[in-house]
């Protein structure tokens, strides 16, 4: 591509848009479905259930420490998908980018695409550019969405939940939500923390294929641990209770939480998953997740009750008791 | 081995000592106040409530310096946005309080400048850079914000920035304190005195309050050690009937205080009586910018004109700041009045004493 920043005319459909598609798209991504140019992709499927997800991802800023909107809207559907039971194949990828957008900055996004989609051993088979021009969109918003398949006996859903199961989380929580704010302008913290943005399909599936049961998966993205731990009480009517002293936080991300007034329950996280599994297999499970190099940090944080239906309770440290509610309001835009 | 200072006062062992002893002497039925509403946060955060015996009450006091902010004063800051070529700087807490017609977060969504900062020296940076723009800052803050804002206008002055302008809703800590003392039905039995603003202040500040009612006052930090200390000593005082102003927050705060803090806000700022959001006028609880800084005054720099307007029907901010009332005593709790369509600043605030037994209750 000759022109070093992106033109009205790369969104037009026209010359231009064939050009960077032949050019820079086509090459990083290529695959016996995009290469044949249809308005869609077509594709076999095995027999049995689908899981199907979108997400739209609006970061600020779009470069952070650990990675970039790119491999974020990547990882985010697979990890979406993967949290439905199923194996993730394919994905659609829709970008809206700001007219003046450096071609560069495009060119690494998409290599970052390109190596997330590989890495997790999934193709990204269609999409579209959109360009707008300046100022009516911020840099660069790009939509994912993604097609899996449910292995046969698969059935986990947030309203599995049954009182008994343990709750493991598979690392420590506020570290995406935390570097991104910590890279923002004005804001900018002397830290090593880094996103935890990461595919977790193949752990799912490791967990999956285990012969143990499995109620409940969900990647506690927006909204933090605390509010995802709210939605499956409720969906699954049933109370939960977790410890605070086996939360797993790193320092620094500590560090800045006190520094800002945040509560690392409520922040976002890109690369963990919850797992509420029946006693009997807890132990199991957690130890197939702690094998995989996304889930070396895993714990079991707290177990379901049939107490307080639809509420979710924490142990303090000192003893004490405080319910967690759901996250009020938005208390970091921007983060995915 | 560093001390990290968050794992040491949080120590599980020590807080459950704590909590035995405070078990062991309370005898008498107890109403003690947190004046800060990080204080506030930070006893529902770690269930402190839930540790305590039955007889001990904890009451959020007027220490949210969101929540105390005058209506009359959320106006201004509304209308200033509608000022051509203005841009309203805030601290991201204010900019949902409702006035009496609207918030700053209503006026963003309707197209005005409106912007979070995290430090007034970005309010000042800013005026460095849109030097076609009025850059206003609203002055919401104790002690523990008003230096800054001194030191902000201090440097404005010296670099000659005059595009930059503040207006001011300062408060001060102690004479409210007196003046809730001097408040009919008042029923405390202790003050749990704020860490942050005493950093500032010094334990001296209180001393004339403390005189004159003999009230049990200790000054702690916001750790959980902390917190259950300072009501230990608070039960103690009371059992033993010898009331005392006592520091129990020394890695952090000293007799005088910070004294470079106070010399800055005190060349910059002069004290004057302020409108406390349902407490009303409290005489020389407020600061208001010295002669030679009125450039910086944004009041006088634009004529912000707003009417008196009565306070929500119903709402009973004013006397949840006072102990008076609980959150759940008042009418608007949980019904008209919640974190996602506050009617007063209570629940607006993360720090408000409402959004915090919502959030926690």
């Amino acid at each position: 591509m000759a022109e070093e920043k992106i033109l009205l005319d790369h969104g037009s459909g026209g010359k231009v848009s064939h050009s960077m598609f032949a050019e820079l798209i086509l090459p990083l991504f290529e695959n016996p479905e995009l290469s044949k140019q249809d308005d869609g992709a077509i594709f076999d499927v095995d027999k049995g259930k689908l899981a199907f997800s979108t997400d739209s991802y609006v970061v600020d800023p779009i470069f952070f420490p650990g990675g970039n909107i790119g491999d974020l809207a990547v990882n985010g559907t697979i990890n979406d998908v993967s949290m439905c039971g199923a194996v993730p194949k394919f994905i659609s990828v829709g970008l809206i980018i700001e007219e003046g957008f450096p071609v560069k900055d495009l060119k690494l996004i998409l290599e970052t695409m390109a190596g997330a989609a590989g890495k997790a051993g999934v193709k990204i088979v269609t999409g579209d550019t959109k360009v707008v021009p300046r100022g009516k969109a911020d840099k660069i918003f790009i939509n994912t969405s993604g097609i899996g398949v449910i292995p046969k006996g698969v059935d986990v859903s947030g309203g599995n939940a049954e009182p008994g199961d343990k709750i493991i989380i598979s690392g420590t929580i506020a570290d995406h939500g935390i570097t991104v704010l910590s890279s923002r302008e004005g804001l900018r913290f002397d830290s090593d923390i880094q996103s935890d943005s990461a595919p977790l399909n193949r752990m799912v599936s490791s967990i999956t294929s285990s012969g143990c049961d499995i109620h409940v998966l969900r990647d506690p993205t927006r909204g933090g641990l605390g509010t995802t731990l709210n939605e499956i009480a409720s969906q699954s009517r049933v109370g939960i209770k977790i410890d605070e002293l086996s939360l797993p936080v790193r320092g620094a991300v500590q560090g800045v939480c006190e520094l800002l007034g945040f509560d690392p329950l409520y922040i976002a996280n890109e690369g963990k998953l919850i797992a509420f599994v029946p006693e009997k297999d807890a132990g199991k499970v957690l130890e197939i997740i702690r094998q995989d190099e996304f889930g070396k940090d895993a714990v079991i944080i707290g177990e379901v009750t049939n107490e307080d239906p639809g509420k979710v309770f924490l142990q303090t440290a000192i003893g004490g008791t405080r319910i967690i509610d759901m996250l009020t309001g938005e208390q970091l835009p921007r983060i995915c | 081995m560093s001390l990290k200072y968050i794992d040491e006062y949080r120590d599980a062992g020590l807080a459950r000592q704590l909590v035995k002893k405070i078990q062991a002497v309370s005898k008498k039925k107890l109403r003690l106040m947190e004046v800060c509403g990080t204080h506030t946060m930070s006893i529902f955060r770690h269930g402190i409530r839930s540790v305590l015996p039955g007889g001990i009450t904890l009451l959020s006091g007027p220490g949210c310096p969101v929540c105390v902010t005058a209506q009359k004063d959320i106006d201004a800051f509304v209308e200033l946005t509608k000022i051509k070529d203005v841009i309203v700087t805030t601290f991201g807490d204010l900019i949902k309080v409702p006035g009496s017609g609207s918030s700053l977060a209503n006026e963003k969504a309707s197209g005005a400048d409106v912007r979070i900062v995290y430090s007034l020296f970005d309010a000042v940076n800013l005026a460095r850079k849109n030097k076609d723009k009025e850059i206003v800052f609203c002055g919401v803050g104790f002690e523990t914000t008003i230096p800054t804002i001194a030191a902000g206008i201090l440097i404005a002055a010296g670099d000659k920035i005059d595009n930059f302008s503040v207006y001011t809703s300062n408060k001060l800590t102690p004479p409210a304190l007196a003046a809730l003392m001097e408040t009919p039905d008042i029923e405390i039995d202790g003050f749990i005195l704020p860490g942050h603003v005493s950093v500032i202040t010094g334990t001296n500040a209180y001393r004339d309050t403390f005189e004159k009612y003999d009230m049990p006052s200790v000054i702690t930090g916001f750790e959980p050690i902390d917190i259950l200390k300072a009501i230990l000593i608070l039960i103690q005082q009371n059992e033993e009937g010898k009331p005392a102003l006592e520091n129990a927050y020394p890695r952090a705060v000293s007799d005088q205080g910070n004294v470079k803090a106070k010399e800055i806000m005190n060349r910059v700022f002069e004290v004057c009586d302020a409108p406390w959001r349902g407490l009303g006028e409290i005489p020389f609880s407020g600061m208001k910018l010295k002669k030679e800084f009125q450039g910086f005054d944004a009041a006088l720099k634009f004529d912000v004109n707003v009417p008196d307007m009565p306070e929500p029907k119903g709402c009973a901010c004013g006397q949840i700041l006072m102990g008076l009332k609980t959150p759940k005593e008042c009418a608007l709790y949980k019904k008209r009045c919640t974190p996602m369509n506050p009617v007063g600043p209570c629940m607006v605030s993360t720090e408000g004493s409402c959004a915090a037994f919502y959030r926690y209750n």
